[in-house]
């Protein structure tokens, strides 16, 4: 087919903010200054051209504009400039479960929700049993949905919305709610969906996702386009970005924070806590997959025998991941004075991105006695490298070629259940097979 | 014209969201929709002692010239009356109140206004059905009751074409709602619904009449009470008002509502 399936012609859209919103007429007739109102773009000349068929990412930081694009192809906002074709049906996951209506149960909920997005009582009769199922909510369909929970809530949403057999499926980072396994599903069922041919555009902040599925991707940033072109390659500039971004702000916050850390009154003080990249410089963030030394730096106050040094890694989550820590020597060793540091060498760092806080304690040698603690003394900030950590860690194997039966039959077209065995986003499991 | 194709693409979704209307204002309710019969019928009961027993209001007599009941002859006002006010007011809170779908999911924003017309419209023709029934009852039964079914289309088209500009004011300025209120009540006693047109002065009549909800109730009036044809100049005012309403009301909400999902 030669026509694509959403054409994006140099669209702008405008966006009155209202400072203080004139809801009344009489604030509208006394403040006759219409200064009140600014204005601001939220999508400057974007254009874009999705085939049919085709998987296409939209990126960006928040408040980029992809979603008021999004919206815009949903038909819900009109550009300000330009013009969107779009050619064939569409369905948009912005917010699942939008129009619920609490007291009704879920069974008036699917008619409901399924009318709301263009479907007939014929259709949605057919569709009915697929979509209870997908949902998982069994006997609770007859339940009112206020005393659905919100996991339940989302299923049902979700479920309704990618039966209605849409061509073009518009979907809004819908899926980061709802628990892994139901996420997984979701995923799943785009890639079903694609595979028969609907035309997907999704919005997220699920990058691997988006590398490893999508066909196209545009970033947005600050409602213009940075970059479009094969999904991996917008990622990959997308990300070397963020990192750039969150470089500079980390040494901003440490430039802020360098002053007031010298502490007094202990044998052995810890004095600062430094990461080292694959080249013995220095770093702010560790890389995913990639060399790190942690280096503590240390004060001997007074002579002291060969101190132990150890830290707690704690997530967001304060889930504490790992604590390695030294051990006891076997025989003397020699004693410290004044200022010397301890390295922590890491060949590949094999946590997932995010923030990680160290919680940093020296021991004497014999290991009994705590001499300093720094609780959450440094914040290692992790960030994405060429391949994704998903999950909390790597676990640092390998994939061995498949055995088995080989056969000069052609392959079916899958079906069933996909990729179970490979979780949704693909960055990990390309580790070993790539 | 594309508009009312795009509307009749949407009819399983006005259905749906008037089902969805009717099933939760009766959900948790033991009598259920029997409260649509109960609530008109208590009504016309409560008129009818206090306006039949205790302040002796004299009506007109009744097109079989026997039957005098005060109760009825206001019923008839109020159930006309009733379904614009609830058409109207329903219209300005049924797009506020799907605001939140509106921004979500692309509908025509006309929908939920349809829907909620439906439902009152219901209930328009329940309360018309008891009215039909006790007049049956006192013998004063005509072919004029055929009038009431036409009167309601009429209504509908005025009633909706008002409420739709109104509703999608109100987004934009909140006082429209509030003043609808006010102008609410005024049009009320505008309207000759709780006395006779005829015990005003002849000129402040003349201008009575000239207000479209007047010749509404006096359609009603004529089709279950007087049993008379409306006259010529009725019809004109009826049916050029509610067509104007409705066309002007039409073209301006969907001029106004191509931007309301961003005000929402």
């Amino acid at each position: 087919m030669t026509t694509p399936a959403i054409s994006v012609e140099h669209v702008w859209k405008r966006f009155r903010v209202h400072r203080e919103r004139p809801d009344s007429l009489k604030e509208r007739i006394t403040s006759r200054r219409r200064g009140r109102q600014e204005e601001f773009w939220a999508l400057r000349d974007v254009s874009l051209e999705v085939p049919h068929g085709a998987f296409y990412g939209l990126v960006g930081h928040n408040g980029s504009g992809k979603s008021s694009l999004l919206r815009i192809l949903a038909g819900i906002y009109r550009p300000t400039r330009g013009r969107v074709v779009t050619d064939g049906r569409i369905s948009a996951l912005l917010e699942l479960g939008a129009g619920f209506h609490p007291d009704l149960t879920g069974r008036e909920n699917i008619y409901l929700n399924a009318a709301i997005l263009g479907l007939s009582r014929r259709e949605t009769d057919r569709l009915y049993d697929r979509i209870v199922e997908f949902s998982g909510l069994g006997d609770f369909i007859d339940t009112p949905v206020k005393h659905f929970s919100s996991g339940m809530y989302v299923r049902l949403g979700f479920s309704v919305a990618v039966h209605v057999e849409p061509q073009i499926l518009l979907v809004d980072e819908v899926i980061a709610v709802g628990d892994e396994e139901f996420q997984r599903r979701c995923f799943d069922h785009l890639n079903r969906l694609r595979r028969r041919g609907v035309t997907i555009v999704l919005v997220t902040h699920a990058l691997g996702f988006v590398q490893a599925h999508c066909d196209d991707a545009t970033w947005l940033d600050h409602g213009e386009v940075r970059a479009q072109d094969a999904a991996a390659d917008v990622v990959k500039g997308y990300v070397a970005q963020v990192n750039r971004d969150e470089i500079d702000r980390i040494e901003l916050e440490v430039a802020a924070g360098r002053e007031g850390v010298a502490r007094f009154g202990t044998t052995v003080a810890i004095e600062r806590v430094e990461l080292l990249d694959a080249n013995g410089r220095p770093t702010p963030v560790g890389t995913s997959l990639e060399p790190l030394t942690i280096r503590i730096h240390w004060r001997a106050n007074d002579p002291v025998e060969w101190p132990l040094f150890s830290f707690a890694v704690e997530n967001e989550s304060a889930v504490h991941v790992a604590n390695p820590g030294m051990r006891p020597p076997r025989r003397s060793m020699p004693v410290f004075v004044g200022e010397g540091h301890v390295d922590y060498r890491i060949e590949r760092l094999l946590l997932s991105p995010g923030e990680y806080t160290l919680t940093v304690a020296a021991h004497d040698a014999a290991g009994m006695t705590v001499l300093d603690r720094r609780e959450d003394a440094f914040v290692l900030r992790v960030q994405p490298g060429s391949d994704l950590v998903v999950g909390l860690t790597d676990l640092n194997g390998h994939w061995e070629p498949l055995a088995g039966h080989e056969t000069a039959m052609p392959a079916v077209a899958a079906v069933g259940q996909p990729e179970v065995n490979a979780p949704p986003e693909v960055g990990s499991a390309g580790e070993g097979g790539r | 014209m594309t508009a009312a194709t795009e509307i009749w693409g949407y009819r399983n979704l006005i259905y749906n969201l008037a089902q969805r209307e009717l099933r939760a204002r009766y959900k948790k309710s033991l009598l259920g929709w029997l409260w649509s019969l109960i609530n008109p019928a208590s009504m016309l009961a409560i008129y009818s002692v206090v306006f039949g027993v205790f302040l002796k209001v004299t009506p007109p007599v009744a097109g079989n010239g026997e039957t005098q009941v005060f109760a009825l002859y206001l019923f008839a006002g109020l159930v006309v009356w009733n379904y614009f006010s609830a058409t109207v007011n329903g219209a300005i809170a049924a797009l506020q109140a799907s605001g939140g779908l509106l921004n979500k999911v692309y509908f025509p924003p006309a929908c939920p206004a349809i829907a909620n017309m439906i439902t009152v419209l219901l209930q328009a023709v329940i309360e018309g059905t008891i009215l039909a029934v006790v007049m049956i009852a006192l013998g004063n039964v005509g072919p004029t009751y055929l009038l009431f079914p036409v009167l309601l289309v009429f209504v509908s088209l005025f009633s909706l074409g008002l409420g739709l500009v109104l509703s999608v004011y109100n987004v934009y300025y909140r006082d429209v709602g509030y003043l609808v209120g006010i102008f609410m009540q005024l049009l009320f006693y505008a309207t000759p619904i709780v006395y006779p047109l005829d015990i005003v002065p002849e000129t402040a009549q003349r201008v009575i009449r000239l207000n479209p909800l007047t010749q509404f109730v006096e359609w009603s009036r004529d089709a279950f009470y007087n049993l008379r044809w409306p006259g010529a100049g009725s019809t004109l005012i009826v049916v050029v008002s509610s067509v104007a309403a409705f066309v002007v009301g039409w073209w301006v909400f969907s001029v106004k509502a191509r931007t309301v999902a961003e005000e929402l």
